[in-house]
């Protein structure tokens, strides 16, 4: 149902009075739908702890309460704002503690706050109308003394129930945390256990589903929340790193000064760096390559070497375009430069420098 | 048996034993411990030449040995090994005066060539400690004020050439091809990555604790 109609329809029957009573009862025994959660259609349930019995009493004092008033409005108007701003009163605080707000945000403080001066405002304008004000004084000091001493009294029952609900709390957030470890850790080393028993004989699987696990699990306890989520260079090459070592047989140890947000031309430079490690892994024979790669206000700088077989870049065949075309084009187009030193039987260093504009 | 003496200090009997089979016949072995109060007892007893560190270790982690033995006993030289711990525990081993520190997976030859280089009194850099020292000495950070004790302000910068080692270092280059690609000798180069390290243990520079806590190292 379209809320908008049961709001009109509502203030509709307010007008009688009636509508007011039902709008409260309602409010009262429907559950709170947390925020963005579709009501389930065609399905009302009661909150907890309201029994039927309790209903049928609510709705009888309802009803009797909406008589009463029609009958003050009928005698005499005097009473009538007395009574109004005690009900705002109340309503304005049942409004904020209802729905599970935190007294620390200090928006709610005032309005409680508001809410019980305009309700106590109210009684004070009803009793003083009626003539009451000097008996309910004497009786109010009463109930006061009355009431300091049964809370004096009963204070290390209040304390210990603060208490346990506080440990009960930590508990709580305990055993979640615990959960969401496990729930983890099943998902992630588990699994790549199970994997790694089914793979036993293939030691060049084994070692690179350890190793990206190892990576995984790494990230997940101690990588800053940047890194984990990208965005930044550092964030880029990490998981870049983790792309290739999935992809290759090759293992890269990744080291990154410095960091810097990631724009066209970092991400250009990520491409590029990642052909280079790709071709590291298919050609240079080797089984690690190292990646360092240094962020300066200047420049950006990559260096990729590998301890492979080499080459000697003058012999390279014209149709062998990877690394002329992915990476020497694509940095050359961006103001960069590429450099690859090898030699047969040295290995191979790409350095790729891109200068940064921004600076 | 031959090599330099070693003593192994970590938690994991599985760590022991490999670091036992990988250096092999290479070294001697004089004791292992897998806690701090065994290790201090042990160490005490036998005056190991190397001895390899876990970071990480029941009854305070490997600083705590190192900070009780190292006035004691100045001749030990000490090689962290740790996993995956964070930063600032590794960088608190090395500035409790560790020569270096290496992974635990790291290769057998790799591991051997680094006990032999402490065991010789020079320091070892991974790639990624290079890094660190990079990242922390970067020429635009600021300098920690100097108002306690006057501290030489040379401990905060890197010289010109102790950066290029230690770039070249970062790109896993070993020490000998710095030397040719520089066209210095290792032993200079080595006497480069040794100022370096102290630079690292001594230097009060904001950066570095600052830098560790928020960053891993491995």
């Amino acid at each position: 149902m379209d809320p908008l109609i049961v709001r009109v329809a509502f203030a509709v029957l307010a007008t009688t009075g009636i509508g007011v009573v039902i709008y409260g009862l309602l409010w009262l025994t429907m559950p709170v739908a947390a925020p963005g959660e579709e009501p389930a259609p065609g399905r009302v349930e009661l909150g907890p702890g309201t029994g039927r019995r309790q209903l049928l009493i609510l709705v009888a004092l309802g009803i009797a309460a909406s008589v009463a008033i029609g009958k003050i409005i009928q005698t005499g108007g005097a009473l009538l704002l007395p009574l109004i701003l005690v009900a705002a009163g109340l309503a304005v605080v049942w409004r904020q503690l209802d729905a599970d707000r935190t007294l620390s945000v200090p928006g709610v403080r005032w309005a409680l706050a508001g809410g019980v001066v305009l309700a106590a405002g109210g009684v004070v304008l009803l009793l003083a109308t009626t003539g009451q004000l000097a008996n309910a004084r004497n009786g109010f000091a009463a109930t006061l003394v009355i009431l300091i001493g049964v809370v004096l009294v009963t204070a290390p029952i209040w304390r210990r129930l603060l208490d346990s609900r506080g440990e009960e709390r930590a508990a709580r957030i305990r055993s979640e945390e615990r959960a969401a470890v496990a729930a983890h850790l099943h998902d992630s080393v588990l699994q790549t256990l199970a994997l790694i028993q089914r793979h036993a004989d293939d030691q060049q699987a084994v070692s690179r589903l350890a190793r990206g696990q190892e990576r995984e699990l790494r990230a997940w306890l101690y990588d800053p929340k940047v890194v984990r989520e990208g965005g930044t260079w550092a964030g880029l090459v990490a998981g870049m790193v983790a792309d290739v070592e999935a992809d290759h047989a090759l293992i890269v140890d990744p080291v990154v000064v410095g960091d810097a947000p990631v724009d066209e031309e970092l991400a250009a430079l990520g491409a590029a760096t990642r052909e280079a490690l790709v071709n590291a892994a298919k050609h240079s024979g080797a089984t690690a390559a190292d990646l360092y790669t240094e962020v300066t206000p200047e420049r950006v700088a990559v260096f990729v070497r590998d301890r492979g077989k080499g080459f000697d870049p003058a012999t390279v065949p014209d149709d062998r375009r990877g690394l002329r075309d992915s990476v020497t084009g694509r940095l050359t187009r961006l103001g960069g430069t590429a450099d690859v030193r090898s030699a047969p039987g040295e290995g191979t260093e790409v350095e790729l420098v891109l200068p940064r504009s921004a600076a | 048996m031959s090599g330099p003496r070693v003593f192994v200090v970590d938690d994991h009997a599985m760590v022991r034993a490999g670091v036992r089979a990988e250096l092999g016949a290479d070294v001697t072995f004089v004791g292992e411990a897998p806690d701090v109060p065994t290790a201090i007892e042990g160490i005490r007893a036998t005056l190991p030449d190397v001895v390899l560190l876990d970071v990480h270790l029941p009854g305070g982690g490997g600083r705590a040995v190192l900070e009780t033995l190292r006035a004691e006993l100045p001749e030990v030289r000490w090689l962290a090994l740790s996993v995956s711990d964070a930063a600032e525990d590794v960088i608190a081993v090395i500035r409790a005066g560790a020569k270096g520190y290496v992974t635990k997976t790291i290769s057998g030859p790799d591991l051997l060539d680094a006990v032999r280089r402490v065991a010789d009194g020079d320091v070892v850099f991974s790639p990624r400690l290079a890094g660190f020292v990079l990242d922390a000495f970067a020429a635009g950070a600021p300098a920690a004020p100097a108002e306690e004790e006057a501290t030489d302000p040379g401990l905060d910068l890197l010289s010109a050439r102790e950066r290029e080692v230690m770039q070249l270092l970062a790109r896993g280059y070993t020490y000998r091809e710095i030397g040719q690609r520089l066209f210095i000798s290792v032993k200079t180069v080595e006497s480069h990555a040794s100022n370096v390290l102290r630079k690292l243990q001594l230097s009060n520079r904001n950066e570095l604790t600052r830098w560790a806590a928020t960053n891993r190292l491995l």
